[in-house]
């Protein structure tokens, strides 16, 4: 009894007085970075002691996922009081916020930027539809492929790697099943992958030449036919895949599509075992979609000249550099990528650039002015998988009913329809 | 060899078996989780796997603890743990009290009410709150996470607290009254002394959802983390050996705190004090 009346005065005492020495702990001239972006830890970790180190003011380095850190924005705009200083977020993250208003324009940060030589399309990009500069670009990244060395063996005969259709990736993934009896091909199907932007940005374009317009057109149909085929190759886990990463480190996949970062722990750990391509084409090209992140800055910041002063910091040629080197996110700006990149992040260079340079490349932008509605439009094409692949729901039926819930989003939200479908006045139609 | 004796043999290799297995069903899982948090990037894929954690050495584990905020969230997260456990137990027993010993109009309807506190989803309040919590400057400190998490605890304390007072006869506390106690007085020498393995219960459950709440911790906070709320944030998507590493971690003070408590939850269970 003794004990336990010790152990509750003990825990009373320290709570008061840490939660005493906590509270006024608030350091002066501290500016808080909150990001969607380089969430996973050891990427965290890179920000605060690499990248940040350089910055002039002492920056607070803070992730989120997204849905919290809409909810957190929405918030201190509503109470009306900031602690936030500045964020770092995807551009479909960062475009919801213009409507809540929860971006200062940055249009003083627009002509260093400019200078620097991030691309005038991609500054139009961070006007968010506005007239004024809502966010700076930060860093791009995209999707790329990447095998195991010992999966080029099984490479049908005729094919260039780095010029696959669909078709030869099909047949390459089932001459490894029927010799190997693995199904050695992965997808980042899981909670937390990225398939959606797979849909989005690569096999409709490829097939369709489109992705909202033609959701629901007889090209297709005749896609999900093929990518069905093609699941049947497919390692079953990719279900459950987040990062592909790491199924490649355990071997579990040989050939694997995802983002660049989320390739990267396997390529940096082992570069002499990988080879990366672009993803493969199909009648209408060779679909690939750039991510961009952007920086902003809240209105009413707390300390909006640090936050100014970190954004500057991380547009600096040098900085840029060391990102791509340690973090595998590309330069916005004109750097020179040196040639003594580490051998991972050199085949993501390749990979990249291969898929940037391919004749038949064909840009899909990121969903552009859906707002908030970006969730159930990604929803809509992951349903659309999971009925038809998965569950082997028929094709046509389940495309007319999905094609209903995407009208209403475009119609709801008024998008107007982005590359790679043909602008639209008004809404963007699913024909 | 007798019949009976085959029997009883019998007997103790099923009983130990029995004990074997419980303990197997709880130590395994956290033993593989040490495999993977010590065993580093290459242990998680390695097969068959090393037998001892600490055969590939403590690297792994220390470039986990070296990570900024670590300490920091661990301090923030013990803290408002044992802030919820003291205000859920300050708050609660007295209510466990009062409905186990008193009648009142809408008894039922309250114990009602205080389970009702469980069936809002956190995140339909997240908004609310969080605007709340800045104006009134709670946003952000120890002290605001550990009073939503005392109103999640609060219902299971109060429950439990009034069922552990109604299983303490009346008549104790009658007899004290009789030699000259006053109410409070038998309730802090009678009372208090009987319930106290219950009560020491039911603050490790507050503890422990304290401890596992992330949802609330991280839409509430943003530099003063608790670890759960700094980790699951960024564990999900972190290689393999990190996650093991964080789950190690998360599971650590659960499982000190409920050894240094264990003699009263012990005692709950009817096992004489040890």
């Amino acid at each position: 009894m003794t004990g336990l009346k010790r152990l509750l005065a003990a825990t009373a005492f320290t709570a008061a007085a840490v939660s005493g020495a906590a509270t006024q702990g608030a350091l002066a001239q501290e500016t808080i970075f909150l990001s969607t972006q380089l969430r996973p830890i050891e990427e965290a970790t890179k920000v605060r002691q690499i990248i940040l180190r350089g910055a002039p003011g002492p920056v607070t380095f803070v992730v989120e996922e997204p849905s919290p850190f809409q909810t957190r924005m929405d918030a201190e705009t509503a109470a009306g009081k900031r602690t936030i200083s500045m964020v770092g977020a995807l551009h479909g993250e960062l475009s919801p916020l213009v409507g809540s208003k929860g971006l200062d324009p940055v249009d003083d940060l627009a002509a260093r930027a400019r200078e620097r030589g991030v691309p005038e399309a991609m500054l139009a990009l961070g006007k968010l539809g506005t007239d004024r500069q809502m966010y700076i670009p930060w860093m791009q990244a995209t999707y790329i492929m990447a095998a195991r060395k010992e999966a080029l063996q099984y490479l049908p005969a005729g094919a260039d790697i780095n010029a696959l259709s669909y078709a030869q990736l099909k047949d390459w993934a089932k001459a490894i099943q029927d010799r190997t009896g693995k199904r050695a091909l992965g997808f980042p199907a899981g909670q937390k992958g990225l398939m959606p932007r797979f849909f989005q940005g690569y096999l409709y374009p490829s097939y369709t030449g489109g992705v909202v317009s033609t959701f629901k057109n007889a090209d297709a149909e005749a896609m999900w036919a093929a990518f069905k085929d093609l699941w049947t190759h497919v390692n079953p886990n990719s279900a459950s895949y987040d990062f592909m990463q790491e199924p490649l480190m355990a071997g579990e996949v040989m050939i694997a599509f995802d983002h660049v970062a989320r390739l990267k722990d396997a390529l940096v750990a082992a570069p002499n075992d990988y080879v990366t391509f672009p993803a493969p084409s199909a009648g209408k090209g060779r679909g690939f979609m750039p991510v961009v992140a952007g920086l902003g800055i809240a209105p009413g910041a707390p300390n909006r000249a640090g936050a100014a002063a970190a954004i500057d910091h991380l547009l600096k040629p040098e900085t840029q550099v060391t990102m791509a080197r340690e973090l595998g996110f590309f330069p916005v700006v004109k750097a020179d990528l040196p040639t003594d990149l580490p051998g991972g992040i050199t085949l993501l260079v390749e990979g990249v650039a291969k898929t940037q340079g391919a004749k038949d490349a064909l840009v899909s932008l990121l969903p552009v002015g859906l707002g908030a509605k970006s969730g159930e439009f990604s929803k809509v094409y992951m349903d659309t998988f999971q009925a038809i692949v998965l569950r082997g729901a028929p094709i046509r039926a389940t495309l007319d009913a999905q094609a209903a819930t995407l009208q209403t989003i475009m119609n709801e939200t008024k998008a107007p329809c982005w590359a790679p479908d043909k602008p639209s006045d008004g809404a963007c139609k699913v024909n | 060899m007798s019949e009976a004796t085959v029997s009883i043999r019998l007997r103790r290799v099923m009983f130990w078996s029995g004990v074997a297995m419980l303990c197997a069903w709880v130590l395994v899982p956290i033993y593989l989780i040490a495999l993977g948090a010590f065993g580093g990037r290459a242990g998680v894929f390695r097969w068959p796997k090393n037998l001892l954690p600490w055969d590939s050495g403590l690297a792994a584990m220390q470039a986990f603890l070296a990570v900024e905020g670590v300490w920091t969230a661990a301090v923030n997260g013990a803290l408002v743990a044992c802030l919820t456990m003291l205000f859920s137990l300050l708050l609660g027993a007295p209510a466990g009290y009062a409905l186990a010993r008193y009648r009142f109009a809408g008894q039922d309807a309250f114990r009602m009410l205080v389970v009702l506190t469980r069936a809002f989803p956190l995140a339909i309040l997240a908004l609310p709150l969080t605007v709340t919590f800045i104006r009134t400057g709670l946003y952000d400190t120890p002290l605001g996470v550990a009073l939503v998490h005392t109103a999640l605890a609060l219902p299971f304390t109060a429950l439990v607290s009034s069922s552990l007072f109604m299983g303490i006869p009346r008549e104790l506390e009658e007899a004290a009254w009789i030699f000259g106690c006053t109410g409070l007085q038998a309730f802090r020498k009678i009372v208090l002394p009987l319930a106290l393995p219950g009560l020491a219960a039911a603050a490790i459950f507050s503890f422990v959802i304290s401890w596992n709440e992330v949802f609330a911790a991280s839409v509430l906070t943003v530099r003063n983390r608790t670890l759960t709320a700094y980790l699951l944030t960024v564990l999900a998507e972190s290689p393999l050996h990190f996650r093991f590493a964080g789950g190690f971690l998360l599971i650590l003070p659960s499982v000190i705190f409920i050894f240094a408590v264990r003699k009263y939850l012990f005692a709950m269970w009817g096992i004489a004090n040890r």
